[in-house]
């Protein structure tokens, strides 16, 4: 049982929402709605929710204003949008919960589901104020990721990341400290989200921070050789990119 | 006037010349002249001639025209046969102030007589007559039984005798005449009737240093051409010219083949350092830093003669040439001389060169760069606006809020609706993709129809499109897309916050010629004058921007007028109708 608050300037996004809740995501209780920032802070405080379905763009203010102006925040947060690259990178970032427009009802489900069995809800609250540290900075500029793991949330400094490795649907992340993390997300998203930081996509299986990088190896068609003496592989279709981007550094 | 002036003249000169006759030291003056006045020496002499035409033709003898007379230097005047021409009198030379020389190449006999003023005492004067260096006349007193008194125009009485007629053709006559109390003043006067020979030029030499001081190199009996060779040690070039009893009637000059310029001048033969069957040869000294640069000169030697411009002559060129010598002298410098002008000209030539080709390359490289810029510049702007335009044109925003809406409908078993907003979504979404560059007023109409309904689903505002009647819908067309993003600004900054008390009201107008758009919301408006207008309106500026460069021939006016009342947008199309 989840009592929630949804929050979205459209009224019809909230009806939508709603409907889906009901028929969906019978465990969730819609205790509230609100349509504006002020709105929706006033409610918040108001009925302390379990879960709060918070819209991002919402006339000239932003769901995270919402997050900002409440002192405490114990409650789950799945955001819901129709486009925000920016909020979505923080949001990743932070690795949070989000839906897109037209919802999912698949990914609905899912999202409450996990925040129905989020047990320790002190990793979403540090989630939430890390999330809100990101959104301070300019894009490119994010110097924390928050890391997923099965029993905690790891935040770690993208310098400090030597490379990442695919493993099926799974990503190992290889830290300098030589630390390795597997988190369930798949490479392609990590790639994504750090590649505007830097990170080199080298082969479909390997994202590697160019700051490790000892040399090009020309054996093969080509390896990086990494501080660290392991032996990277470039795929053909990478090998320009790769190759002109190490050349900017 | 200047008759007058001249008779002055010639009166002043009478009355400060030292002389104590009258005799003709005028012609010494005269000819002196002769060089800077020459118009002046002819009428001088006319003058002259027509005062002795009338004393003397009592005189006359046949074959010799005594009407003509001519100065012949010293106190002496000469009567040449009457049919001579080319008679080239009186001549002065630098630095032989009392040898006259006058040639005759066309004369058979000679008349000459001599002039003394009434307060000189002639007893004392001497006179020797050479012909061919042989005398006839040795320091012969004058006749006086023979004197006349003649007269020479003016009151002035003058005492003259005649010196004898001689045969000249082909010989020498000279006169030596003195006192015996100014027994060095000689008047020399030379009646040359045999052509004056060519001078020849019997050697250079180059004087250079040596450890003692100087040296000399000789090139001795030259031909017309002659290499010489300058080095840092050579400084002077020595000419050598034949010795001749009238060494001092020629005159030297050097003249630079390039340009034609005479570099030098000499009228002084010195003599010394060289002989010649006992005698010392003629020589001119000319320092190495005339020749300022390699290359071919040429040594002039000829005659100190006023050739031509005198009164009975008649010379040619070629005429003169067989009195004149050339050489040419081909001179190598080891190291170039330039005169400052010179040099000055090459550096400013240089200078300027550089100077120029460097404004050159550096005009047209900016040039280059401008127009590489400027094209790259114009195609970003285009491809930029174009991406822009697809982006402006239907938000992604807009776009999955839509669906969104959609899927409330059909979440909410509105299935017709569902459909209907499904197919509007369809149709903006065509339109989209279709990137036409045009389309029609109804089209456009449509399509804002459609896009306003999608939008009354979010937030469930009022709207009208209305447009004058006299317009035709279907035949106008305007850009694709021209009133979207400012429709979409109405929405989303004018009536997103009023809810259902919202209201846009979009106008199609005819203006005379001009079709005028509208977009009006009753929204709390902006401030026109800020710089961060929305993304939405710059892009309209810009998209105005390029509109305007691509319709030349009509304008794309933009005016927003806004109040906290509300906005009122208009785009005006000039001459479009």
């Amino acid at each position: 049982m989840m009592r929630a608050v949804l929050i979205d300037d459209e009224i019809s996004n909230l009806e939508n929402l709603r409907t889906l809740l009901q028929k969906y995501c019978p465990q969730v209780t819609i205790i509230a709605t609100a349509q504006n920032v002020s709105d929706a802070v006033n409610t918040i405080e108001k009925y302390l929710p379990d879960l709060v379905f918070l819209d991002i763009q919402m006339g000239k203010q932003t769901g995270f204003d919402v997050l900002k102006l409440l002192p405490t925040r114990n409650f789950e947060v799945i955001f819901v949008t129709a486009y925000d690259q920016y909020g979505i990178q923080a949001i990743k970032f932070a690795a949070l919960d989000y839906l897109l427009k037209p919802i999912d009802i698949e990914e609905l489900m899912n999202a409450v589901n996990k925040a129905e069995h989020k047990s320790a809800t002190q990793i979403q609250i540090s989630q939430l104020d890390f999330l809100l540290q990101q959104l301070k900075k300019p894009e490119t500029n994010m110097s924390k990721i928050a890391l997923q793991m099965q029993s905690e949330i790891r935040y770690v400094t993208l310098s400090e990341i030597i490379r990442c490795e695919a493993d099926n649907t799974y990503t190992h992340f290889f830290i300098s400290s030589g630390e390795k993390i597997l988190v369930s997300k798949s490479l392609k998203e990590y790639a994504d989200l750090l590649r505007p930081s830097g990170f080199l996509r080298t082969h479909q299986s390997h994202l590697v921070n160019p700051k490790y990088v000892k040399s090009w190896l020309k054996e093969d068609g080509g390896v990086l050789l990494l501080i660290s003496g392991e032996k990277i592989p470039i795929s053909k279709p990478n090998k320009d990119t790769v190759k002109q981007a190490l050349q900017q550094l | 006037m200047a008759f007058q002036i001249l008779r002055k003249t010639i009166h002043l000169l009478f009355q400060t010349t030292s002389s104590l006759f009258y005799g003709f030291s005028f012609a010494i003056i005269a000819s002196s002249l002769m060089k800077i006045k020459l118009d002046i020496m002819k009428k001088i002499i006319f003058i002259f001639l027509s005062l002795i035409i009338v004393l003397s033709t009592a005189n006359a003898q046949k074959g010799i025209n005594f009407s003509r007379k001519y100065p012949a230097g010293g106190k002496l005047l000469m009567c040449v046969d009457s049919s001579a021409k080319n008679v080239f009198y009186a001549h002065v030379f630098p630095n032989q102030p009392h040898t006259f020389f006058s040639y005759l190449p066309e004369v058979n006999k000679v008349s000459i007589q001599i002039y003394f003023r009434k307060d000189i005492n002639v007893h004392s004067y001497r006179y020797t007559i050479l012909a061919d260096n042989k005398p006839i006349a040795v320091n012969k007193p004058i006749d006086i039984a023979q004197l006349k008194d003649v007269t020479a125009g003016d009151e002035e009485i003058f005492s003259s005798t005649s010196l004898g007629i001689f045969s000249i053709k082909g010989k020498i006559i000279t006169t030596l005449i003195y006192s015996i109390e100014k027994p060095q003043d000689i008047d020399k006067s030379v009646f040359y009737g045999k052509p004056i020979p060519r001078a020849k030029i019997q050697g250079f030499s180059k004087r250079f240093k040596t450890d003692k001081g100087v040296d000399y190199k000789w090139i001795t009996h030259p031909k017309g051409r002659t290499n010489l060779t300058f080095t840092n040690k050579d400084d002077e070039l020595t000419i050598v010219k034949d010795k001749s009893d009238i060494d001092y009637l020629y005159y030297t000059t050097i003249k630079d083949k390039q340009s034609n310029k005479i570099i030098f001048e000499s009228t002084v033969w010195q003599y010394g350092g060289l002989v010649e069957e006992h005698e010392f040869l003629p020589n001119i000294k000319v320092d190495k830093n005339v020749f300022k640069k390699s290359g071919d000169y040429e040594i002039i030697i000829q005659p100190l003669i006023k050739w031509t411009g005198c009164l009975d002559c008649d010379f040619s060129q070629k005429d003169i040439e067989k009195y004149t010598t050339r050489y040419t002298l081909s001179i190598t410098l080891d190291e170039e001389n330039y005169t400052r002008k010179e040099l000055l000209i090459y550096t400013l030539i240089v200078a300027f060169s550089i100077g120029f080709i460097f404004l050159a390359i550096l005009y047209f490289n900016k040039k280059r760069n401008k127009k590489k810029l400027a094209e790259n510049e114009q195609q970003k702007n285009i491809a930029k606006l174009q991406l822009n335009s697809i982006r402006s044109q239907l938000n992604p925003h807009f776009l999955f809020n839509a669906l969104s809406g959609i899927q409330n409908l059909m979440n909410k078993n509105e299935v017709d609706n569902a459909n209907k907003y499904l197919s509007k979504f369809a149709r903006l979404t065509r339109n989209v993709l279709d990137d036409k560059e045009l389309i029609g007023l109804s089209q456009e109409k449509a399509l804002l129809d459609d896009y306003l309904q999608m939008e009354q689903l979010r937030f469930g505002f009022k709207y009208k499109i209305n447009h004058s009647q006299d317009l035709e819908l279907d035949n106008i067309e305007i850009p694709s897309m021209l009133l979207q993003p400012f429709v979409e600004n109405a929405v989303k900054h004018g009536i997103s916050q009023k809810a259902t008390n919202g209201e846009i009201i979009i106008t199609f107008v005819k203006h005379a010629n001009n079709l005028v758009l509208t977009v009006t919301d009753n929204g709390n408006g902006f401030d026109t004058e800020k710089k961060n207008k929305g993304l939405g309106l710059s892009l309209s500026d810009s998209r105005i921007e390029l509109l305007n460069s691509i319709y030349k021939e009509n304008r794309f006016i933009l005016a927003i007028q806004s109040t906290t009342m509300g906005t009122k947008l208009s785009l005006t199309l000039t001459d479009w109708l």
